[in-house]
């Protein structure tokens, strides 16, 4: 199954909105509260002091992620330093995507940027899995200079989801700053999907970027990460203990 | 949230030690419910280490030290680093096998009980007040050369109110600010190392006679043997940063290897500049007229190789070293309060973190407090050895740890780095450590026995109850 990492700053009121839960019934979600400290204070100073309160908070919102039809499970983390934090966890947990909360309500049209370094089939492959068998219209977005390349790519991307009986509509900017014209085409959907930029999580997700387009596209944005060398070889030892489990068998 | 019964015992106000099991990775602390991310690289921990010493032994010490026991006062330092690296070596076993946040107390309250606690939690919270108000007056003594050398001639008055100014800033700065200044502080200790190392390396050279003219031969040790030791327990303050890496244990990562690494290299490498600033000094201008230049000799050594711009850089080099010092013992002072006071050894109130700026504004208040009336004494050398003093007691009683804990062995006790030569070297430690208070001046051994037997008079009303050892989480 698939696993989306959802960081929110549990202890200044970050939450989700009603839509997302709906929008990841189909993903095992995780949902990553963490609270940045100063360097004065050491985390297991606040661990004692807020840890009640935000274990609460969490199991409320891993509760609703339950009730709208997904898995879900939650940590809490007392750190310096976000980025390290939601990294180690996204390894860890080997989240296959992130989500930046925004305000969305039901989810009926998703944008998907088959920008940024990730390979567009597996992003295709994601939102495949992320829509399933529901009445989620897909748009295929592609910035590129290259037209006549970005149209070839675009369609075999879209024809990979027509397949599966996705509504797909196809939108190509050439020439264009490729972030102004993802923006510009946020408007007339729910939520945006779209592939991290490299090196890491921490350019795109924390970067300007993701910030902007989640800011001005309002709903919540789902950034797909590479999958990590660590992550694979996780996946690969569950693989590998399930295997020696069923010979034990 | 910890329950009363299961870990040891009650204070006067019924407060029981919070004690839950953790598991250790070398990233993070998972507790039942929660993680706590380790976020403090080699770099950082080094840059604590070395950040908090550095400040003292080049900038305020040499020309106090060189008056007291001429040349040999490069000896003393070198006395003082090695007795630090004997303590260093067992601290970092302790360490990590209890890579929590307390440092030297955390690991005599769980080897030695709760007395021995109580006594070094809090004398460590007063030996790290004292070692703070040494160095904002150090710091006051700069500002004031910083402006004479700007062309405004204040004269030494103002030394004090400088210091309380700059104190106050640090206090409140710390309360209030929640800007992660952890990359400055790197910054600041890789700036004054590149600036110590050129500034050494030539002096260094022209010392020995390799660039330059000839400096006068001397006798080393002018006065004897005697005052050589008793200038090595004055100057120990310069050696007080290593021990305070380990308060910030349970944020460092990979403790196993960087804990170590961190103590004993901070060590090293503050000692190796310590003798040799010493060495510069006092080939520079004889160890008499170096004493009379006071707390800020070193501006009149810079003058004395590189012009007005070697007084500059020395000046500008002391007055951040100061203050990176200042500032990582106030964060160290408030992580010891926070030690105590989550074992039930200090009201519960005082970790206390404020909503406003999530910073721990009490414990920062209750170093901050007595840190300035202690500035406003300006007696800098009584400073410096009563923190010498108790810090010399924790450091003494931690090789005594080390030596009960390795021989109960205990399940839980599973050090990462053993100290090498054992049992000599933590039966070194604490025999010198012991030794360097004998060699202080009455007074400060009176203050510091005050403040021992003040302790453990606090422990016997408020937390007699409350037992400690072994009580690992």
């Amino acid at each position: 199954m698939t696993r989306v990492l959802v960081p929110l700053a549990i202890l200044e009121g970050e939450s989700v909105s009603t839509g997302l839960p709906t929008l990841l019934a189909t993903m095992d979600v995780t949902v990553l509260g963490y609270h940045v400290l100063p360097e004065q204070t050491p985390p297991d100073q606040a661990r004692l002091q807020y840890e009640d309160r935000a274990t609460a908070a969490l199991t409320d919102l891993a509760e609703a992620f339950e009730a709208a039809g997904g898995s879900a499970d939650h940590r809490l983390v007392f750190t310096h330093d976000r980025e390290r934090t939601v990294d180690r966890v996204a390894d860890e947990v080997a989240a296959d995507a992130y989500a930046v909360t925004g305000a969305t309500g039901s989810v009926d049209r998703l944008l998907v940027a088959l920008t940024g370094n990730i390979a567009g089939d597996r992003i295709t492959a994601f939102v495949a899995e992320l829509v399933g068998d529901r009445e989620i219209g897909v748009t295929l977005f592609l910035a590129t200079d290259d037209e006549p390349g970005g149209r070839e790519s675009i369609a075999a991307a879209a024809d990979s989801l027509a397949e599966r009986g996705i509504d797909v509509e196809t939108t190509l900017a050439v020439d264009e700053p490729p972030l102004e014209a993802l923006v510009e085409a946020a408007p007339s959907h729910d939520a945006i999907v779209m592939g991290e930029r490299s090196p890491s999580l921490r350019s795109f997700l924390l970067g300007e970027e993701a910030d902007r387009v989640a800011a001005e596209a309002v709903g919540p944005v789902i950034v797909v990460r590479e999958e990590s060398a660590d992550a694979a070889a996780t996946r690969e030892q569950g693989i590998d203990a399930d295997r020696a489990s069923q010979l034990e068998d | 949230m910890s329950d009363p019964s299961s870990a040891g015992g009650t204070n006067v106000e019924g407060e029981s030690p919070r004690v839950e099991p953790t598991i250790e990775t070398a990233d993070v602390t998972i507790t039942d419910d929660a993680e706590l991310e380790r976020t403090l690289g080699l770099a950082g921990a080094l840059a604590i280490g070395i950040g908090t010493m550095i400040g003292a032994g080049i900038f305020v010490f040499p020309g106090l030290a060189a008056g007291r026991a001429g040349p040999a006062a490069a000896g003393s330092f070198a006395i003082g680093a090695f007795v630090a690296l004997l303590v260093a070596l067992p601290a970092s076993e302790l360490a990590t096998a209890m890579p929590k946040s307390g440092g030297g107390y955390y690991y005599i309250s769980r080897g030695l009980g709760t007395l021995p606690g109580a006594v070094v939690g809090l004398s460590l919270w007063f030996g790290l007040v004292f070692a703070t108000a040494f160095y904002l007056v150090g710091f006051g003594y700069y500002a004031v050369d910083t402006l004479a050398e700007l062309g405004v001639s204040m004269g030494d008055g103002l030394v004090i109110p400088l210091a309380l100014l700059f104190g106050a800033g640090v206090t409140v700065l710390n309360v209030t600010g929640t800007e992660n200044a952890a990359k400055l502080q790197n910054g600041i200790v890789a700036l004054l190392l590149s600036i110590l190392i050129v500034f050494l390396g030539y002096g260094g050279l022209d010392a020995l006679g390799i660039v330059g003219e000839p400096s006068a031969p001397q006798q080393f040790a002018p006065f004897g043997p005697m005052p050589v030791l008793t200038t090595a327990a004055l100057v120990f303050t310069s050696y007080l940063g290593f021990a305070q890496v380990a308060t910030v244990a349970g944020e460092i990562r990979d403790p196993g290897r960087n804990l170590p690494l961190a103590m004993v290299g901070s060590v090293l490498v503050v000692g190796v500049l310590y003798v040799a600033a010493i060495f510069v000094a006092t080939s520079a201008f004889g160890s008499e007229r170096l004493s009379t230049f006071g707390e800020t000799a070193m501006v009149e050594v810079g003058r004395h190789y590189f012009g007005s711009a070697g007084a500059v850089a020395i000046v500008f080099g002391g007055l951040l070293a100061t203050m990176s010092s200042a500032n990582a013992s106030v964060l160290s002072t408030s992580r010891a309060i926070y030690a105590v006071s989550k074992d039930a050894l200090l009201p519960r109130h005082a970790s206390h973190i404020n909503l406003r700026y999530g910073t721990p504004h009490v414990a920062l208040g209750m170093a901050g407090g007595p840190i300035l009336a202690l500035v406003a004494t300006g007696r800098v050398e009584l400073l410096a050895e009563v923190a010498s003093f108790l810090h010399l007691v924790t450091y003494g009683l931690l090789c005594v740890a080390l030596l009960a804990l390795r021989r109960a062995d205990p399940s839980w006790y599973d050090p990462d780095f053993r100290v090498p030569g054992y049992p000599v070297v933590p039966i070194l430690g604490a025999l010198a450590s012991f030794a360097l208070i004998g060699f202080m001046q009455r007074t400060s051994q009176l203050i510091g026995v005050g403040i021992m037997l003040a302790t453990a008079g606090w422990y016997a009303y408020y937390g007699r109850d409350v037992t400690l050892k072994g009580v690992v989480e």
